[in-house]
């Protein structure tokens, strides 16, 4: 199975989500693993970890773009939903006692990285510009931030 | 099962947040025993026990954050709402008589670590530098009035 180095290419500057995406590689990866330790076990239970811990990471990044007032949101969530139904088939096919491992890595191993780089490419700098928390000192700019939108 | 086992990458550095992750952890190690027993009754009254203590934190937590102005607020809300629902779901099938505890209890363990580690880690600083600001206004109160309104 194909195996996600974590790269600097990657990272969007925003930590919480840089956070997210590492934890969703760590899980492609132990998915892998698990596969090729020929552990069914603990296959599924990587499988079911992957799949809960990337639905949520959708619902951080939903609520970011609407915060942020990203105009391609609902496109976005568009594509987040196709991925949605596409893995809850694979959570089902799991569950009806086949092995979906190899081919849900794949799918994921491709996704993920064109979902980091051009979808979230396109939003995080929205982000950054109106959510000034990532430039470091986090109580200074968020005042700043506050400032600048009662006052500007 | 394997009991969740509290490790120093788990302290968020707020006291107050640890312990309540502590308290939720014992319920879910306390779930965890009682589940092989199959005694549903003792099982229902822990998760009830576990889903009532989990709503307060989250409430309680949420307010920290806003209290804070930490811009990620809503994300992390909808994160928690999501979880609600996760849970509500396995719930339902519970009272169904479907025995869901071994699923369910794999699914808290990895959500509340990758939950700790990623999301909260992140409001760290600024709720933090929020509660500092707040003691040093010689209003030590505060904090625990704001225990006392969401855990009576």
């Amino acid at each position: 199975m194909a195996y996600i180095k974590w790269i600097g290419d990657y990272a969007t500057g925003i930590n919480v989500i840089d956070s997210q995406h590492k934890r969703i590689v760590h899980y492609i990866n132990q998915l892998g693993d698990a596969q090729n330790m020929n552990e069914p076990e603990l296959t599924g239970e990587v499988l079911m970890n992957l799949v809960d811990y990337t639905l949520s990471h959708f619902a951080f990044e939903e609520s970011l773009m609407e915060d942020v007032g990203y105009d391609a949101a609902a496109i976005h969530i568009k594509t987040h939903d196709a991925f949605r139904e596409k893995i809850k088939n694979y959570k089902k096919r799991y569950k009806a006692g086949e092995d979906v491992a190899e081919e849900l890595n794949q799918l994921l191993n491709i996704w993920l990285v064109s979902h980091i780089q051009d979808d979230d490419g396109s939003y995080v700098p929205m982000v950054k510009e109106k959510i000034p928390e990532i430039n470091g000192d986090e109580t200074q700019s968020w005042i700043k931030y506050k400032i600048k939108q009662f006052f500007k | 099962m394997a009991h969740i086992k509290w490790t120093d990458d788990l302290n968020t550095s707020i006291q107050v947040i640890d312990g309540q992750h502590h308290r939720i952890v014992e319920y879910i190690n306390m779930l965890d025993d009682i589940s092989s027993s199959h005694e549903k009754d003792k099982v229902e009254k822990v998760l009830n026990e576990l889903v009532d203590y989990t709503l307060s934190h989250f409430a309680f937590e949420e307010s920290l954050m806003e209290d804070a102005g930490y811009s990620f607020i809503n994300g992390h809300k909808r994160v928690h709402q999501l979880f609600v629902k996760r849970v509500g779901d396995f719930l339902q099938r519970f009272k169904m008589g479907e025995d869901i505890v071994d699923e369910l209890l794999m699914m808290l363990k990895s959500w509340l670590i990758n939950h700790i580690r990623s999301d909260d880690n992140d409001y760290v600083a600024i709720v933090k530098s929020n509660m500092e600001n707040i003691n040093t206004a010689s209003n030590d109160g505060w904090l625990k009035k704001s225990v006392k309104k969401f855990f009576g």
